[in-house]
């Protein structure tokens, strides 16, 4: 990879649903290795945005461009190729619950695996080696066979980090990993996210409702604000009143 | 990396990989030697099964499907045949309604509690026991019956509706009732109203939608008979198609098969729209018990809201099923005075002195149709089963078109191209489709297992293709993200959470499909179809009396490997 080509770059970029404009004109560039938090409000386009970024979404004005590529011209296959660097955790229910935890961990092959092969495995489970090693180094090793209805969230969610783990992306994206999660459960799930991705060098995109972990964990925030980006800034830059302006409501 | 390595690793035990030996594996294995067994059964593997000749035959068929006959008197004469159909399936409704009402009530374990209101031994078993004996004889069966007594008589298409569905009617209002909350009935019976009255003015009430919901359900299932039972000379489409592929005459034909596929498209569009109107439940879900009795309560306030309100579509929905009630009573212009005739009893009496002994002199004969019988709806059921879930998938509404794609034009095709094929192919009943593989294939039973497999292969892709429309999306959505195919995301995300209810469903449909080989034994497919359709058109009762107990048998023993295997999947 090109290090003068960012990983991540929005130009222009405005996403409209129906005749609601989501995001409005933003541009922004990641670069490989970035550690990034993005914070406002609810409604205020963090999901939309991480949508962008995966491929699940396409603008409808301006450009997303993801590891020089822009998306929005790509064919379907191709499109699929970028989408196996990007691997994403999201706050809940993102995981198949009726499934073995082995099989969601094993989704993160999907990608390079064949059909065949990712049949065979539902039957008899391949790769377990891997699938555990990961599940390891998210401290759940002895989960790999249970049903993953039957975790708690805090293990789900790891599920889902390992997951990420086994598809070696080169870019990580979380939208509200933490949200339903309490406290304690929350830092350690921070914590992990930001040591995978100072461990690997590989880049972090996170969606966050809570200001302080933004602040303590990352280098750079991103505040928005009704779909606009309010500041985008080093921790350290942020005031308090910028703070408070991102999460003024309207009177 | 193997085992070892990785558990020194870890410094601790990695679990137990658990046995691929469970009870599903086994359901499964059991399932590939009873489709081997059955292919063996078929002839698959030794006869010459296609019959080159009728290649022609098919190609003038299909050919015909360009240019179906559209003169205005032929089709005032569709128009007939589709009438006379839609009035037999309309009144055989309103019977089995009745029916399966009182029925219903009499077969309920809470009827039964609350006018002893002490809980003596089980009536409700008695009343549902003799229930069974109708349910398991197929509509046709029925009708055959009755043709013998009453001719050729509208009457034969209406009561051959009304007993069988009428019992089927009456076991899943009990089972209704039974799960219906009772602390409202037991309040007014504490207060002294009568049992009827009690039951009138709380359990029926809340139990209404779902009632509503699987009589419109009946309903579509008495058109699709109705259709059927013209076979046997009751008239309608049935008649008219059997008649048009009899003399080769295609082009006619496909005017009938239109119009056939119209009118059933027609009712089950009707009866879901009401149905998510009123928010009621699937009605295959009412049969197998798959929704939550807790949302009853709800469904009733629901309802009550709509009529309040005047909901437009549930009032016009009413008016027009009486209008249509009223219709078809004189539309069908049947004799019923023939039902209370001395001269019938006297033939019932006859038939009933004919039949016993029962023949017991072909044991042998009977136990290798037996085996065809089960093997043919082994067959039909693998190949519907699974070119359901193949199909469902494409026929779902929602799925897999991302946001931004949804209206490309595609996606739209194979879903309008898939939903068409559907109803197309659970429009045209079984022996329909029987006698058109007839023309390539030797009789035998082969055609009839294709025959009911493509059937049934409509009905189970609709209603897998709502489950999996109401599905929660966001797993998909998050496989697709990582860069998962749509097969590989139909692996993964969607067979996983649907499959125990496919599943459920197939077993259901088996269970329908054995009762059902008998249609297309009519037709010419073997089994014991074939054997009790020669008996009841030659009077041979003793011999009709036997083939059917075994009938029964083998229905029953499908009712109990189903029910025994949806158990242990749950
Ligand atoms: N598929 C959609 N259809 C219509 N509107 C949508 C859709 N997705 C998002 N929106 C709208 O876009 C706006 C931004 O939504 P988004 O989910 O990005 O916010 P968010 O910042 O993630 O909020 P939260 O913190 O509540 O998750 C919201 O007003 C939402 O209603
Ligand atoms: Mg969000």
């Amino acid at each position: 990879m090109n290090l003068g080509t960012p990983i991540f770059e929005l130009k222009n970029v405005t996403k409209q649903f129906g005749s609601f404009q989501s995001l409005a004109n933003i541009n922004l560039q990641i670069w490989a290795g970035d550690r990034v938090a993005l914070v406002g409000s609810s409604g205020a386009g963090k999901s939309t945005m991480i949508n962008l970024l995966n491929g699940t979404l396409l603008p409808t004005q301006g450009e997303v461009w993801v590891l020089g590529h822009n998306l929005s011209r790509l064919p379907r296959k191709s499109l699929r190729q970028i989408q196996r660097q990007i691997g994403t955790i999201y706050q809940q229910f993102h995981l198949v619950d009726n499934l073995r935890v082995i099989h969601n961990v094993n989704a993160g092959h999907l990608g390079r695996w064949s059909f065949f092969k990712a049949a065979i495995s539902l039957i008899s489970p391949m790769e377990v080696g891997t699938a555990a090693i990961a599940l390891n180094q998210v401290g759940i090793a002895e989960k790999l066979y249970e049903r993953t209805d039957r975790l708690s969230g805090g293990q789900q969610q790891r599920v889902a980090i390992a997951r990420v783990l086994v598809q070696n992306p080169s870019a990580i994206l979380a939208d509200e990993p933490i949200s339903s999660l309490d406290p304690e459960r929350s830092r350690e799930i921070i914590q992990m996210l930001r040591q995978l991705s100072q461990d690997s060098g590989k880049t972090l995109v996170t969606s966050l409702h809570a200001f302080e972990y933004a602040r303590n964990y990352y280098e750079r925030i991103i505040g928005l604000r009704q779909g606009r980006i309010l500041f985008d800034a080093s921790p350290l830059a942020v005031s308090p009143s910028m703070v408070e302006e991102l999460y003024r409501t309207e009177e | 990396m193997n085992r070892k390595d990785i558990k020194g690793r870890f410094h601790r035990t990695l679990p137990k990989q658990p046995s691929l030996l469970n009870s599903r594996t086994m359901w499964g294995l059991l399932f590939v030697a009873a489709v081997i067994w059955s292919l063996h059964e078929s002839g698959l593997f030794e006869r010459d099964l296609v019959n080159v000749g009728g290649w022609t035959l098919v190609m003038r068929f299909l050919i015909a499907a360009t240019r179906p006959e559209l003169d205005v008197e032929f089709l005032q004469l569709t128009l007939e045949a589709t009438l006379q159909t839609l009035a037999y399936g309309v009144c055989g409704t309103a019977f089995s309604l009745i029916f399966g009402l009182v029925g219903g009530i009499l077969s309920s374990e809470v009827w039964w509690q609350s006018i002893s209101l002490v809980k003596f031994p089980t009536p409700w078993l008695v009343v549902r026991f003799f229930l069974a004996i109708p349910r398991a004889i197929h509509e046709l069966i029925w009708g055959l019956f009755f043709i013998n007594i009453f001719g050729l008589d509208p009457l034969v298409a209406v009561l051959a509706i009304a007993i069988p569905f009428g019992a089927i009617t009456a076991k899943v209002f009990s089972e209704i009732l039974d799960e219906t909350p009772r602390q409202p009935l037991m309040a007014l019976l504490n207060s002294g109203v009568s049992p009827l009255n009690a039951f009138v003015y709380s359990l029926i009430p809340q139990s209404f939608p779902n009632l509503l919901s699987y009589a419109f359900y009946r309903f579509e299932c008495s058109i699709r008979s109705a259709a059927v039972l013209g076979i046997i000379g009751a008239g309608g489409l049935g008649y008219q198609i059997l008649l048009s592929l009899q003399s080769l005459r295609y082009e006619e034909m496909w005017t009938f098969l239109i119009a056939l596929v119209l009118l059933s498209g027609s009712t089950d569009f009707w009866s879901a729209m009401l149905r998510r109107s009123i928010g009621a439940p699937s009605r295959l879900d009412l049969n197998l018990h798959l929704s939550k009795p807790k949302s009853t309560l709800q469904n009733t306030q629901t309802l009550a809201i709509h009529l309040l309100q005047g909901d437009r579509l549930v009032k016009v929905s009413l008016f027009a099923a009486i209008g249509l009630l009223i219709f078809s009573f004189w539309y069908v212009n049947a004799d019923f005075t023939k039902l209370s005739s001395p001269q019938t009893f006297d033939l019932l009496i006859g038939v009933i002195q004919d039949s016993f002994p029962p023949d017991i002199t072909k044991f042998y004969q009977l136990f290798t149709l037996s085996a065809q019988t089960l093997a043919m709806s082994i067959l039909a059921i693998a190949i519907a089963g699974i070119g359901g879930i193949l199909l469902s998938f494409p026929a779902a509404n929602n799925l897999l078109l991302p946001e931004d794609n949804s209206h490309s034009l595609w996606g739209i095709t194979v879903l309008v191209f898939t939903r068409f094929l559907l109803l197309f192919t659970r429009a045209i009943p079984a022996p329909i489709w029987a006698l058109i593989f007839l023309f390539v294939l030797f009789p035998g039973i082969l055609p009839g297992a294709i025959a009911l497999a493509i059937h049934n292969l409509g009905i189970l892709g609709r209603l897998m293709a709502e489950v999996i429309e109401n599905l929660d999306q966001r797993p998909l959505r998050s496989l697709q993200a990582l860069g998962a195919t749509n097969s590989q995301i139909f692996l993964y995300g969607i067979l996983p959470r649907t499959l125990s209810r496919f599943v459920a469903y197939i077993l259901y449909r088996w269970e329908v499909c054995i009762r059902a080989t008998v249609i297309v034994g009519l037709v010419g497919a073997g089994g014991l179809g074939r054997l009790l359709t020669e008996q009841l058109s030659s009077f041979d009762y003793k011999g009709l009396v036997s083939t059917l107990i075994c009938f029964i048998c083998l229905t029953f023993l499908v009712d109990l490997i189903s029910a025994t295997v949806r158990r242990s999947l749950r």
